[in-house]
């Protein structure tokens, strides 16, 4: 029992969670700001540009404004890092890595991955600045329009798997990664293509990015919710949201395509399939302007959740 | 689909900036940037002052010599000293190194000094027709003109009516 | 030279105030960080929204009566250590705004300047120039 009080405790602090988080999300978005550059004919900052952004804020004093309620205003960004430590220590790596039956399953992650826009939110809605409560409402009708997608997404992949495995829905991650190096990834598998699509167009949402970085807006809400942070609690909110995006890559990569080699070559492989959806997300960036909100909250009410639905309905049929 | 073209295209040219502050910037040779004055040909008949639009370009007299003094801080580099100098004295040249620390703002200032003279005749001291202004006024410059230029406007005017009827 | 401000060097954050400028200065601090001609961004510079955000202040205009106390409040929101730039001749010395009635200018009568870029505007070669100075100032404070 303590033994495994331990394992959780370097899964959530060193592997794959804690340390080895921050490295690969700081260096995705570093790999990110860069190839964003290179798409615009730019040179760019250095891969490492997050890591120094990183420690200079971290040397900077920090201010609490007048208005801000001081401790949910300096606990918030707390959150943001440990809920997304948390999540990553949930997430299996194929070949590498199984989180232990103890931490949950997909629908406790689920939960934990909506934490850190929770923390935005009350980052937002503490920091008592206009432009805070704005980001703090975009942040919430963003929020309320791509949960349901998602949770469509995570069903349909449950009742698929624990379908073919003769059971009801299977909602235990670490399962859901046996059955697709045993049976091949769900992406090939056509009635769960929508349903990828699904978790495709959720992803940008929720890592703030464009077409959907609506709350953070930097040129009409100067990055909203972040507006009043300084110094070191700026810091950690970046930090979050660099390990946020290996987190819900990671969760994209575990749901349709975790198959890769063990040992050390599974980590890389890993890494790679990260990059690939960050890749993917800086073209976005590079290519596309900020949608409105009312045009966002539409779009995810349109097209997710008729894929998540059609993948959904055709996984039933199938059963 | 025309965008992901544009963005092919883009990584295959590959970045389109300046090696500066790394390497050399390249400047047109028309630029204008920073005003320079000829001490030489300067004549100090303060038309520069006169057109300067930011009030760059001052004069200062003392008893031995006329001072223009331009502080670079407040030149807008529009060239209309330039255009308006008889004696083409100022030219805008193409150097934009003009950033600088706050200990150097008073420096950013260039003296020229234009010289009086004593009046040959009488003593006192003026400022006489320069030589580049001589050039431009006269198609050739004889002995005579030269020794009125070097007496005071009185002694000038003394000299060039003598020998007219009273 | 500290482990902090080697990075620091590395990840200076602008904020520019618009003191009355008129916007000549603004369009060229704009290109070098929109065109990929002169992208100040392998600086490791970032233009960011907020003034908490930011390291370096970019102060453009001659400021004008009316958005003086508005400036020096906007200054006061950005965390030390700061380094303070003074962008084209109308904060440096009034241009040719100097002695209007509306002016409060100049600048350093106001806030303790550390950079002047001069230059009517300056082209974005001399800003970056001028930038570069900066972060020498500002990696020698954090």
């Amino acid at each position: 029992m303590i033994g495994e009080f331990f394992r959780i405790l370097f899964a959530v602090l060193v592997f794959p969670g804690g340390l080895f988080a921050i490295a690969l999300g700081l260096l995705l978005k570093g790999v990110e700001r860069r190839l964003v550059a290179r798409l615009q004919r730019r040179i760019g900052a250095p891969l490492l540009q997050p890591f120094y952004d990183l420690v200079k804020l971290m040397g900077k004093i920090t201010f609490v404004p007048d208005l801000a309620d001081t401790n949910v205003f300096l606990m918030t960004p707390l959150i943001g890092v440990a809920s997304m430590s948390l999540a990553m220590a949930m997430l299996p790596i194929a070949g590498v890595y199984a989180p232990s039956p103890m931490l949950g399953d997909l629908l406790v992650l689920f939960y934990v991955i909506s934490l850190p826009a929770l923390s935005l939110m009350l980052a937002g809605s503490a920091s008592g600045s206009p432009f805070g409560a704005i980001g703090f409402s975009r942040e919430m009708a963003l929020m309320l329009a791509y949960e349901g997608p998602i949770l469509l997404v995570i069903v349909s992949v449950a009742l698929h798997v624990g379908a073919a495995s003769g059971r009801g829905p299977m909602f235990s991650l670490a399962e859901i990664v046996q059955y697709q190096i045993r049976h091949g990834p769900l992406i090939l598998d056509w009635r769960m293509v929508p349903a990828a699509l699904a978790y495709a167009a959720f992803i940008p949402a929720n890592l703030g990015m464009p077409p959907f970085d609506i709350a953070e807006a930097e040129t009409e809400l100067l990055e909203g919710p972040l507006l009043e942070y300084t110094g070191a609690s700026l810091g950690l909110l970046k930090l979050a949201s660099a390990i946020k995006t290996v987190a819900i890559a990671g969760l994209g990569v575990a749901l349709f395509f975790p198959n890769g080699p063990g040992g050390v070559l599974g980590v890389v492989a890993f890494a790679a399939k990260c990059l690939v959806i960050v890749g993917c997300l800086s073209v976005l960036k590079a290519a596309v302007g900020r949608m409105r909100i009312d045009q966002a909250v539409v779009f995810y009410l349109r097209w997710p959740v008729l894929f998540g639905v059609l993948s959904l309905a055709m996984v039933a049929i199938h059963v | 689909m025309n965008f992901l073209q544009v963005l092919i295209d883009n990584l295959r040219k590959g970045p389109a900036t300046e090696p500066f502050p790394f390497g050399d910037a390249s400047t047109p040779a028309a630029y204008r940037g920073r005003v320079a004055i000829d001490q030489d040909a300067c004549v100090g008949c303060r038309m520069c002052e006169h057109v300067c639009a930011g009030g760059a370009i001052r004069f200062a007299e003392d008893n031995e010599a006329l001072h223009l003094v331009i502080w670079h801080n407040t030149c807008v580099s529009c060239g209309l000293c330039a255009v308006y100098c008889p004696t083409k004295a100022i030219t805008l040249t193409n150097n934009w190194h003009v950033s600088h620390r706050q200990e150097d703002k008073y420096k950013q200032v260039d003296h020229v000094t234009i010289p009086y003279s004593a009046c040959t005749s009488c003593g006192v001291v003026f400022l006489k027709a320069q030589d580049p202004l001589m050039q431009l006024a006269y198609k050739t410059v004889g002995a005579n003109e030269t020794r009125l230029r070097d007496l005071c406007p009185d002694c000038r005017r003394v000299e060039s009516s003598r020998g007219a009827r009273p | 030279m500290n482990f902090i401000s080697k990075a620091a060097k590395k990840s200076p954050w602008i904020y520019r105030i618009n003191a009355g400028s008129c916007n000549g200065c603004d369009v060229e601090l704009a290109t070098t960080a929109c065109i990929p001609r002169y992208d100040i961004e392998r600086l490791g510079c970032q233009y960011c929204g907020s003034p908490r955000h930011a390291d370096i202040i970019l102060i453009t205009g001659p400021i004008t009566v009316g958005v003086k106390d508005k400036l020096l409040r906007v200054y006061e929101q950005v965390p030390d250590p700061k380094v303070t730039v003074a962008v084209g001749i109308c904060p440096i010395s009034g241009g040719v705004f100097r002695e209007s009635y509306a002016i409060a200018g100049p600048l350093d009568q106001f806030v303790p300047v550390d950079v002047n870029i001069a230059g009517c505007p300056p082209r974005p070669q001399a800003i970056i120039e001028g930038l570069a100075m900066a972060i020498d100032i500002w990696a020698s404070r954090a």
